[in-house]
């Protein structure tokens, strides 16, 4: 019951924290987009010239003839009332900021857990048998292969597995979400829950097939650096104290591998695989790309170089949440996995 | 005795190397800033394309030339204040008239609007005797006087006019590089009923009071139908919604050419079954003008085509401007004579929309929101993703096109376009027969190799002219000498842009009316030859006071 008690005191005072945190961070938002170069109504019009009437009439109509004070109040006020107000930029003009950060979430989501599922998978494996085979030849080929495969450009290997898997074996469909017009019904926004919904399966594979290049690319990308982290840390936990104590009371290598080294090894890994998971729903802009997701991670480059400040400002909101939200469960984890942390 | 020699010896020395001039100070090179986008506006080749630019001006010696770039929405506040010397940018015409090409660039307003600032009221009165006539041999003659004045005070330098290129499997018929609007609605694939297609263009609005845009126009032109339309292959209009163009001849443009009349064709009706008429015409008009959406196409009605915009009026036209004396007749009474009217109406800006369209703002781009009189239907539109168009049954003009072959229209029960991300995703598209048509907008090296294997594919690549033309920009109030902008314009390779950046599929440009346009004249090769004349650069810059050295293209000429 204290333990419970703890635990929850403990989960309140990271959410207390974080709204502060996330008022400092829309503020400073606010600011900079405001204080940096470029124009977005000029730029509305692309290389046209509209008469200058029109670009004050834009003005009046999206807000920005108000003093910079006001336009603060109102959009903060517009955040905590759910409303992140309207693109002012060249590609989202007009539309509600929530309704596109809601039409492509869902693909990031889709892409963020499969990429952590093979980064996860592909990642905790071989850095545990890589930690506990410290310099035999599966150690070194693991350690060249997380080195390798951490360098690749992601939109190199992404090419590579298009043309292979794609173009010449036509396994897989090289890029998007889907293909048709029989896309699932959406209730989710995520194709394979959607499908599955529908209670189609054979459109459940389909939007797998859609995402195995994409994940598997992300995914390999990021196991280099979780074979790494998990590697490193079991390294150091094999020979702790704690262990060698473990085996000096008789307990088999196995128990003491698995039940002492690899439980403490995956504080800081979930630590990292925490945040990582949270940056990928900021959207893996270059898989995003070069996979033709429309993602939130495109969402946010291109409103950044329209300077589409209202989507801009939207798209950081969700992520700062998202954030937030994450690290919270990260540290609830990590005070579950070890208990010290609440101290 | 020997010092005062010596040093009479020195003096004298010195003065007759002075007048040699061995000791006269170098005269520095002339520094030059040349700005481009680099956020993809343009696509992904304007950082070669300026790297070209800076070594084709840097070669001739005596101009060194610092590339800065910009995203756009910084590049847009760049030019609008006047801070780039020089900056490339590029064009496509709202209206397929000569005017579009010249009155934007060249008179006073729009030099300043488009970064400029070049000032000339006799240019500016050529421009307005063009724009309010309809006399050909009048307009001729004062478009010459336009583009001759061009060229001899140089604003700015025509560069190229872009490609447009489509690939589609090999066996599909009607696959035009239209000028003005890809046509879906007429493409034939042998034996089937429908169609798919693929674009890296986004849709970012199909309400044609907001659409200013390629590919929303483009989606519009499938959907909604203007009172005049273009005809299936080339730029030249017909009557769409209308039953004929308004002339002199056929009475249609009378006093003085401030007034258009149209005459609509009888029992046209929306997707939604409710009918068109004169009074959803002139509603349609006035709630572009109305709303004047941010990013629309609204000024060329109230403003380039003097339809005007009345606060007293709600800010609608003026009441009387838009008449309706039956339902089948509308009559456009404009503040000034606009030689180019029929062309304002055949953009998509005009196209008519239910009487139940929203007053008050953009209509949503979703299935059911959007309505027009076209051929297609929009049945799905999954944004960023496809957009999926049917038949419409009701058509009013199937045989639109049957004096050019094509004996009903829409040709295809479906047609289907899907979005991609990347022009990669394009190529595999095609590669994979996934679709059946990709348009715009491939790289030049995968147009290229696509061309090279095309028959292998069983694929067929078409590349043509775009309406589209890039050109560099003086600030003429920063480089006021008129002989550095000639010296630039001497100096510019064209065929190293075409041959290095674009594999040979851009097409020279010697003037801001390109080619394809009537009245065009060739005034930049005339004057500035169609390859880089060093000597006549380096004379223009050495009169200007700049001097640095024998260029690299002098250097080989004496060496060959």
């Amino acid at each position: 019951m204290a333990r419970g008690q703890s635990l929850l005191a403990y989960a309140l005072m990271r959410l207390v924290i974080a709204i502060p945190m996330l008022f400092i961070l829309l503020t400073i938002i606010f600011v900079v987009l405001r204080v940096m170069p470029g124009d977005p109504l000029l730029a509305l019009w692309g290389g046209r010239t509209p008469p200058a009437s029109a670009i004050e009439s834009a003005r009046v109509q999206l807000g920005l003839d108000k003093p910079p004070i006001v336009q603060y109040w109102i959009y903060l006020t517009g955040v905590l009332t759910g409303n992140l107000g309207v693109s002012i930029g060249e590609l989202y003009r007009g539309q509600p900021v929530w309704n596109q950060i809601y039409l492509r979430l869902p693909a990031t989501i889709e892409l963020a857990i499969g990429s952590m599922l093979v980064a996860s998978t592909v990642g905790i494996l071989l850095g545990v048998v890589a930690g506990t085979r410290r310099d035999k030849p599966s150690d070194l080929s693991i350690r060249l292969y997380g080195t390798i495969i951490w360098v690749i450009p992601v939109f190199w290997l992404g090419i590579m597995f298009q043309l292979v898997f794609a173009v010449w074996l036509g396994w897989l469909p090289p890029h998007g979400r889907w293909s048709g017009t029989d896309v699932p019904t959406r209730v989710t926004g995520l194709y394979t829950i959607d499908a599955l919904l529908e209670g189609s399966f054979p459109k459940f594979l389909k939007a797998l097939s859609f995402l195995v290049l994409p994940c598997l690319t992300l995914g390999l990308i990021l196991s280099g650096f979780f074979t790494k982290a998990v590697r490193a840390n079991m390294l150091r936990t094999v020979n702790a104290d704690y262990t060698e104590a473990a085996r000096a009371r008789g307990v088999s290598e196995r128990n003491v591998v698995y039940r002492h080294a690899f439980r403490n090894a995956l504080v800081p890994v979930v630590t990292i695989l925490g945040l990582t998971f949270a940056i990928l729903f900021a959207g893996a802009v270059l898989t995003e790309r070069t996979f033709s997701i429309e993602g939130i991670g495109l969402l946010l480059l291109n409103s950044i170089t329209s300077k589409d400040m209202t989507m801009i400002q939207g798209v950081v909101v969700v992520y700062a949440a998202f954030i937030i939200a994450i690290s919270v469960v990260i540290d609830i984890v990590g005070a579950l996995i070890d208990p010290r942390i609440r101290l | 005795m020997a010092i005062v020699v010596v040093v009479i010896v020195v003096i004298a020395g010195t003065l007759t190397a002075f007048y040699l001039g061995l000791f006269a100070a170098p005269r520095a090179p002339y520094q030059l800033q040349l700005w481009y986008n680099n956020d993809g506006h343009y696509g992904d080749t304007e950082d070669e394309l300026a790297t070209v630019l800076k070594s084709s001006i840097e070669a001739c010696g005596r101009v060194l030339v610092t590339l800065r770039s910009d995203p756009w929405a910084v590049y847009r506040q760049n030019w609008a204040a006047g801070t780039m010397p020089l900056f490339l940018l590029g064009w496509y015409p709202d209206y397929f008239d000569s005017d579009d090409y010249i009155s934007p660039f060249l008179s006073i307003s729009g030099a300043r609007a488009l970064g400029s600032r070049y000032n000339n009221s006799q240019v500016d009165q050529w421009i307005t005797d063009e724009q309010t006539t309809s006399d050909p041999a009048v307009r001729m003659a004062r478009f010459t006087s336009i583009q001759e004045k061009l060229a001899e005070d140089a604003p700015y330098i025509p560069l190229f006019s872009g490609n447009a290129h489509v690939a589609y499997v090999a066996g599909i018929q009607n696959v035009n590089l239209h000028p003005v609007s890809f046509k879906w609605f007429i493409m034939d694939k042998p034996g089937a009923t429908t169609l798919t297609g693929a674009t890296t263009d986004k849709i970012i609005s199909l309400d044609p009071a907001s659409a200013y845009d390629y590919f929303s126009i483009e989606v519009i032109n499938q959907v909604f139908d203007t009172l005049l339309v273009y005809e299936p292959v080339q730029s030249k209009i017909m009557p769409g919604l209308a039953t004929e163009i308004p002339t002199v001849a056929n009475g249609g443009i009378t006093n003085g050419g401030r007034t258009y009349t149209y005459h609509l064709k009888p029992g046209v009706t929306f997707h939604d079954g409710t009918p068109l008429n004169s009074s959803v015409v002139k509603r349609s008009i006035d709630r572009v003008i109305r709303l004047d959406l941010p990013a629309s196409a609204a000024f060329l009605l109230y403003d380039v085509g003097a339809l005007g915009r009345d606060p007293t009026n709600g800010n609608n036209t003026a009441v009387g401007t838009i008449e309706t004396p039956d339902p089948l007749t509308v009559v456009f009474n404009l503040a000034r004579p606009v030689s180019f009217f029929n062309d304002l109406m055949a953009f998509s800006v005009s196209a008519p929309v239910p009487w139940d369209y929203s007053q008050t703002g953009e209509q949503p781009s979703t299935v059911g929101s959007v309505i027009g009189t076209g051929p297609y239907r929009m049945t799905q539109h999954i944004e960023n993703q496809l957009v999926v168009f049917d038949r419409f049954a009701n058509y009013h003009s199937p045989d639109l096109y049957q004096s050019f072959g094509i004996n009903t229209i829409p040709v295809e029960d479906q047609v289907t376009v899907n979005i991609r991300t990347t022009a990669a995703a394009l190529k595999n598209d095609i590669e994979t027969k996934q679709v059946d048509v990709v348009y715009r907008t491939l790289t030049p090296t995968d147009l290229t190799d696509l061309q090279s294997r095309a028959s292998t594919l069983g694929i067929t690549v078409t590349v043509g002219a775009s309406p589209q033309i890039r050109y560099l920009v003086f600030q003429t109030e920063t480089i006021t000498d008129v002989r550095i902008r000639q010296a630039i314009a001497y100096s510019v390779d064209r065929a190293a842009i075409d041959n290095v950046v674009f594999n040979g599929q851009v097409v020279p440009l010697y003037s801001m009316l390109p080619p394809e346009m009537p009245y065009h004249s060739p005034v930049f090769q005339t004057k500035y030859g169609a390859v880089p004349n060093c000597a006549q650069a380096n004379a223009l810059l050495s009169a200007a006071g700049f001097f640095v050295g024998l260029g690299a293209r002098e250097l080989i000429a004496r060496d060959t």
